[in-house]
Order: C-alpha cells, then sequence, then structure tokens
C-alpha cells in the first residue's frame, strides 16, 4: 500500500519552516510541530529528524529526546484518523477502558489494549488510536476525541455511531479513488 | 557569611552550595547524581537536608547557602526521605550485584548498605526489560543498570561536546539513549568512555577482553606479548589500592611478568618513535608549505570527533598512527623476525587507560603488519590478523593481578624488556595533556636549529588549562603552538581552523580531561584532584630519566638503522601511517 512508505517532507519546505522559526525561543519545539505538521502522515520520520537536527545546528540525539518526551510527537505514520481515548481518572472510573476495547472492536481489528504502547495505528493506515492522561473535559466524561473533536459522555452506542460514520466516509473517499 | 550547621556555626563562602558548605564542615552529604565539574542536576533527590523556614526538604547539591541559613542533616525525616530515594531507584535495578561489573566499586550498591537497606520493599514499575547495547567495540551499555543521574549525558554533551547519548521518553520510560536507539556503535560516540568512568553503577562498561587474554596466554603455541600506555605507571597502583597516582612502573612490569605474558614491552618505545615520524613530517609541513597547523593523532577518541564532526579538517591530522598501533606494527615484523616467531602465533596485547584503543585496534586498515608479510610468507585472506589484538583497560588490568592473588604493593621493581621496552623521559609524559608537544618540540628543535637545548622543561605546554599555548623560538622563526584537552576544547581550535583564523602550525588534542592520564579506561574515581597526582607522577618518571629526547633512544636509532631505514621512507609509510575516513552517522 502505497500510504505506508515513509514519506519525507522535502528539503525545501524544511528550509522555510527553519527560517521562519530560527533564532526564536524554543525553536526546536516549534520547527519539530511545524514540520511534523507538513508531513501527510503527520510524522517525523529518521531522516527529517536528522535533517532538523543539522539545520539548527543542535546535536541529533537531542532532536530525538525532544521528540520522544512529547506524546505530541509522533516518530511512526499516523493513521489518517486519529482517535484519542481518554484515560484519566475520571474518564477511566467512568468506564473508558472498556471505550477503548470498543474501538478495535468496531473498526474491525484486534486490538489489546497495552499500556506500554502509546499509540496503534491500523495496518491499512486509517485509523490511530492513542491515549492521553486527561484532556481536562472530567465533568463529560467519559470523552473520546475523533479527528480533533471532543465528543463527551460517551457510551459504546454513541461511539459505535460516531466511528461508523468517520469509517464510512473513510472508505467511501478510498472508494472513489 | 555564617551559616548553622547541626546546631554548630561555620563560615562559609558566598556562592556555596549547602553541601560544599556541608563538606567543608566534615559532613559528607550522600548523592547518586551530584558530581564536581561534571553534573549537578539534581536528579536523584538523595543529597536533601532541611533547612528552617523551607516547607519541604531541599537539595543541598543545587541550593546555595545564606547568611544565617539553619541547616539539619541528620534527623528522621531527612533520614526517611533519602532512603525513600535510594529504594524507588532500587525498584528496577536488578539486584545481580555479584556478577556486575562494578561489583563492590558501585555507588549505588555502596549507598543501599550505607543505608541500612536489607530488602527491595517496591515493586518494579518499569513495564519492559530494556535490551543491552553491545554494538560498540569499545562498551557495553546496560540501560535496567541506569538509575537516569544523567552523569553520562552531561560529560557526553558539556565536556565532549559529542551528545552522543541524552535522555529519551518522559516518565516510566524515560532511558538514556542514543539517536532513534541505534546502538553506540552506530552513532557519532567517540567511545573516549568518559561516561563509563563517571556512571554511578555498572550501566556503561568497557567491553571486557580479559576471558580472550587469558585463553591466549594459556595457549602454549601464541607468544603473547604487551605493551603499556604511559598513562597505565600513574593509574594502575589506585586500582590495586595505592594512593593517588602512586608511580609503580617497575611493580607492574613485574605484575605482568606473573600473569604470564612472555615479554613485557612499554608503548613508550614506539611513543619515541612517534615523535620522529611526527617531528619529520611536521618539519617536512613546515618546509615543503603541507597543510598546517598539523594536529597529532594519538587520541582515537579525537580521530573518531574529527571524522564526525569536521571532516573538512582531516588533512590537518598527522598521518602518523598512534604508539598503540606502531607497536603493534613494529612487534609483528620487525620484532617477530628478530626473534623468529611466526606473526601469526604472536599476540599483542596492550594496557591502555582508554576505551577507544580497543576501537582503534579493530579498525580495519590497522593490520599493517600482515600487509608486511602477505607476499614473504604467502598469507591467504584467512591468516589476517590485526596488529594489535587485544586491549585492556587499567580497570580490567587490575582484574586480572586480583584474579591470580598478584599482592602487587609487595611486588618488586623489574625492567622492561628490551628491545621494545627502551625508551625515554619525552615518552612517559604522552601520558599527560602537552606532553606529546613537549615530546615533539624537544626533538623538532634539535632537528631545526642543530643545536642542544638548554633546558628540556617545556612547562609552558603543561598543566590543566583547557587550551594552552606556546611561542618557540627557532632560529628567528617563532613557531605558534597549541594544547587542547576535552573535545569541547578540541572544537574551539578547530572551529579556527575551518574559518581561517588558526595561527597555529602545530596542536596536540587529547580527547580526555587532564589528556590520557584521565582517559576512560583508568581507575575510578578519577576527578581534578586525582588527575594532579596522576600529572605529578608523570613529570617525575620523565625528570628521573636518563635519556629525555625522543631521537636519542638508542634502540629507536637501532631500529631506524637495521630496519626502517629512514623516517618518513617507504616502510614507515606502510607501517607507522595511516589514514582517515570522514563518518556519518
Amino acid at each position: 500500500m502505497d500510504t505506508l512508505t515513509p514519506y519525507e517532507v522535502e528539503e525545501k519546505v524544511l528550509d522555510e519552516i527553519v527560517g521562519k522559526y530560527k533564532g526564536s525561543p524554543g525553536v526546536l519545539l516549534s520547527t519539530l510541530e511545524a514540520v511534523q505538521e507538513a508531513n501527510p502522515l503527520k510524522f517525523l520520520p529518521q531522516k527529517t529528524l536528522l535533517q532538523v537536527a543539522k539545520k539548527l545546528n543542535v546535536p541529533a540525539t537531542q532532536v530525538y529526546s525532544v521528540a520522544t518526551f512529547y506524546s505530541f510527537f509522533n516518530l511512526k505514520p499516523q493513521g489518517k484518523h486519529t482517535i484519542v481515548v481518554c484515560r484519566g481518572t475520571a474518564c477511566h472510573t467512568k468506564g473508558s477502558r472498556e471505550l477503548l476495547n470498543s474501538v478495535g472492536q468496531i473498526l474491525g481489528f484486534r486490538y489489546e489494549f497495552d499500556e506500554t504502547e502509546p499509540s496503534y495505528t491500523t495496518p491499512d493506515n486509517e485509523f490511530t488510536i492513542r491515549t492521553v492522561a486527561c484532556f481536562g473535559q472530567c465533568a463529560q466524561a467519559p470523552v473520546v476525541a475523533v479527528d480533533g473533536v471532543i465528543h463527551s459522555n460517551v457510551n459504546a452506542p454513541k461511539l459505535l455511531k460516531i466511528l461508523k460514520k468517520v469509517k464510512s466516509s473513510s472508505y467511501a473517499k478510498n472508494q472513489s479513488k | 557569611m555564617q551559616v548553622i550547621i547541626d546546631n554548630k556555626p561555620y563560615e562559609v563562602q558566598e556562592g556555596m552550595t549547602i553541601e560544599q558548605a556541608c563538606m567543608q564542615a566534615g559532613i559528607r552529604i550522600p548523592t547518586l547524581c551530584n558530581l564536581k565539574d561534571v553534573s549537578s542536576n539534581a536528579s536523584c533527590g538523595i543529597c536533601v537536608v532541611e533547612v528552617k523556614g523551607a516547607k519541604s526538604l531541599l537539595r543541598s547539591c543545587i541550593t546555595k547557602v545564606t547568611d544565617g541559613m539553619e541547616i539539619t542533616t541528620n534527623n528522621a525525616r531527612i533520614l526517611r526521605a533519602r532512603k525513600m530515594n535510594v529504594e524507588l531507584l532500587l525498584a528496577n535495578h536488578p539486584l545481580d550485584c555479584q556478577t556486575c561489573e562494578r561489583n563492590q566499586r558501585c555507588e549505588l550498591q555502596q549507598i543501599t548498605y550505607e543505608f541500612g537497606i536489607d530488602q527491595r520493599r517496591l515493586p518494579r514499575t518499569r513495564p519492559k526489560q530494556l535490551e543491552r547495547d553491545y554494538s560498540s567495540l569499545s562498551l557495553i551499555r546496560d540501560p535496567e543498570k541506569c538509575i537516569l543521574c544523567g552523569r553520562c549525558v552531561a560529560v557526553c554533551k558539556e565536556v565532549q561536546t559529542v551528545s552522543a547519548i541524552d535522555f529519551a521518553g518522559r516518565g516510566q520510560k524515560s532511558k538514556i539513549s542514543t539517536f532513534m536507539d541505534m546502538g553506540l556503535g552506530m552513532v557519532d560516540c567517540t567511545n573516549c568512555g568518559q561516561c563509563a568512568l563517571v556512571c554511578p553503577t555498572g550501566a556503561i562498561i568497557e567491553k571486557s577482553h580479559v576471558s580472550q587474554i587469558w585463553e591466549a596466554i594459556h595457549d602454549p603455541k601464541k607468544v603473547v606479548v604487551v605493551q603499556t600506555a604511559p598513562a597505565i605507571r600513574v593509574g594502575i597502583g589506585e586500582e590495586m589500592g595505592m594512593p593517588m597516582g602512586s608511580l609503580v612502573t617497575g611493580k607492574m612490569v613485574a605484575g605482568l611478568r606473573r600473569l604470564g605474558f612472555s615479554k613485557v614491552f612499554d608503548t613508550n618505545f614506539t611513543a619515541d618513535l612517534t615523535i620522529i615520524e611526527e617531528g619529520n613530517e611536521l618539519i617536512s609541513r613546515i618546509q615543503n608549505n603541507g597543510t598546517l597547523p598539523m594536529i597529532t593523532s594519538c587520541s582515537p577518541g579525537w580521530i573518531k570527533f574529527i571524522e564526525h564532526f569536521f571532516p573538512k579538517s582531516l588533512p590537518h591530522l598527522s598521518t602518523c598512527k598512534s604508539p598503540q598501533q606502531m607497536f603493534g606494527a613494529i612487534a609483528k615484523t620487525y620484532y617477530a623476525e628478530q626473534a623468529g616467531i611466526d606473526p601469526r602465533d604472536m599476540v599483542v596485547v596492550s594496557v591502555m587507560p582508554c576505551t577507544a584503543k580497543k576501537y582503534e585496534a579493530k579498525r580495519p586498515e590497522m593490520d599493517g603488519a600482515f600487509d608486511y608479510w602477505k607476499k614473504k610468507m604467502k598469507l591467504t585472506a584467512e591468516d589476517r590478523f590485526f596488529d594489535v589484538d587485544y586491549v585492556l583497560t587499567t580497570r580490567e588490568l587490575g582484574r586480572m593481578f586480583k584474579e591470580v592473588g598478584i599482592d602487587f604493593k609487595s611486588l618488586p621493581t623489574e625492567d622492561f624488556d628490551n628491545p621494545l621496552g627502551t625508551s625515554t623521559g619525552a615518552a612517559v609524559i604522552f601520558g599527560a595533556t602537552g606532553g606529546v608537544m613537549e615530546a615533539a618540540l624537544r626533538t623538532a628543535y634539535e632537528i631545526l636549529t642543530g643545536d642542544t637545548l638548554k633546558d628540556v622543561n617545556l612547562k609552558a605546554v603543561r598543566g590543566m588549562d583547557g587550551i594552552r599555548e606556546a611561542d618557540i623560538n627557532i632560529n628567528g622563526t617563532i613557531l605558534k603552538v597549541a594544547v587542547a584537552h576535552t573535545l569541547k576544547n578540541a572544537r574551539i581550535l578547530l572551529e579556527q581552523i575551518e574559518n581561517g583564523t588558526s595561527p597555529y602550525a602545530f596542536i596536540e588534542v587529547m580527547s580526555c580531561p587532564g589528556g590520557c592520564l584521565g582517559g576512560g579506561g583508568q581507575p575510578i574515581p578519577t576527578n581534578t584532584e586525582i588527575r594532579m597526582k596522576r600529572a605529578e607522577s608523570i613529570y617525575e618518571e620523565d625528570s628521573h630519566k636518563f635519556i629525555r629526547k625522543s631521537h636519542e633512544n638508542p634502540e629507536i636509532k637501532y631500529l631506524y638503522d637495521n630496519f626502517l631505514k629512514k623516517p618518513l621512507g617507504a616502510l614507515s609509510h606502510d607501517l607507522l601511517h595511516t589514514k582517515y575516513v570522514e563518518r556519518k552517522m
């Protein structure tokens, strides 16, 4: 599948981004953020990290350190849609673990919940599922964000409805290609 | 400024940390992360003390004293907090001390004992077992033993400006990692080993060659010869329980003989040889408009550093191999021939204060002796051997002495074997920063001027300042030279070269603080005070030597007359000189 081949941001685009942030405080963070955004698979491939290190004159290890510290940065290709299940205390008590497992069931793949993995991307590169420590929306727990939109008071039927919509739009797009 | 420590008043200096003030008052505050001249990132939380008026306990390593501060270093709350912080570290640290390289020399083990912790009380929190990294030829990393103190990161970043390792991940998943977790052998690590020197546990250790060496020694078919670097004679004593910087040349030779080495030779012999080759190379570059400044090439960490970070400047490096490699090449050609030993049966072991030497010995081009014999003996690729087979650090040698029960302190003093054991004072100072420069100048001056040096002590290039420079007057022409130790200072001189502002003709670079005597293979601890003591011993040995200039070494003269013919000659080119490559990560 061509979507799985690692895609790197072009040198020209990198230079533009680096030029924009060079000299400003927190230049490494802003650069990495913009470079990841410029990548269609929303991730930072090894080559890109090395290029950023070289252009900013920062040790490559330090770039890697920053990229692995913040959960915002992805070192693996991300799916077209991102589903974030909140695993904060409030959401946990309201059953977010079951929701997380339901995501896999609904999307039709086997997903064993594993605390050690920060995210899981489906083999067809359509969906990335990740968890977050807290959205700050505890009053509406449990909370699930789909492509940046936060859905509150989510239960299994509601989740099914949301995901079905995303799934059908996603596959419809694929069919029309 | 006055402070109260445990109810007693003390006069302290402004700007001191509480830890320093306590030390001055005779109270050692325990710590696992703070290390003078290396790191002060306050990560371990073991050095906490109570300060009147402060709500929480304070980390004494980073808190500065203030006038009238009332400090308590010993009460139930403090001891409980310290103990808890150690217990938290032990939750994820393996309890397999007996089989650990740092057994009995581990700071975590020591503190666990001192705090009376007699069991692992807290459950493991790290979900995954972290794998060991064997990818480097010099070092082994075991992240399971790491307590994330950050000393290695600090020394690699701040002292060496290499940054081969850094923190990666967050929270429970935090670990020290290379770029993309690629393994130390795959990245721009210079193998200097300063990380191993500062690690409080066994998380970074040298890759040991001890068992291979025992095997060779016990093999009746093999002739195992050993060479010792100049810095071993001022380090191995410490490893054997003697005062810091003890000068133990004769005992070391006696001990090596008792281990079963056939011949005990001295890397100093080829240090003298290096001076002849390198001195002549410098003169030739000056007289023939060659690339200047010329930079020394003895320190393999430095070589890998410039190959990674300043490949454009590689033509500035002297093409001379390091003394270790010259020794291997000469031992397996000249000496093998003289002694009638099949070079395939000869095993060359070197004892080095250095972890990078393990890597250097395995650089693919370091097989000059094999090339030399290939035609003569009709050797095939299967016969291929390296000039130097195994490299021991000072620490590993100490372990071998202990394994066979050698009572080092009561050993007699013995002399090195000939011919590769004869050396001058100029060679021994290779062990200290500035030594190669001084030795080279003693020789170059006399060759260029034809005069005899009145005073061979060139004190301007000695000492512990990061970069030192001197002007040498040679027949009215001023030769500007510079000496740098640590890669951070080397970087400064290289940047000058690359931007065209370097005023020097000749530069000496050593990777480690203090030069080889502070190398990554030296006894732990190695700190500023200890480095100074070792340097004193190095210069003491030089001052007692009858011959103090490399070109006056009679065995070196004999070697040229009967084997090499002339400096920079064809055979020198094959055996004693090398080339460098640009390295990427």
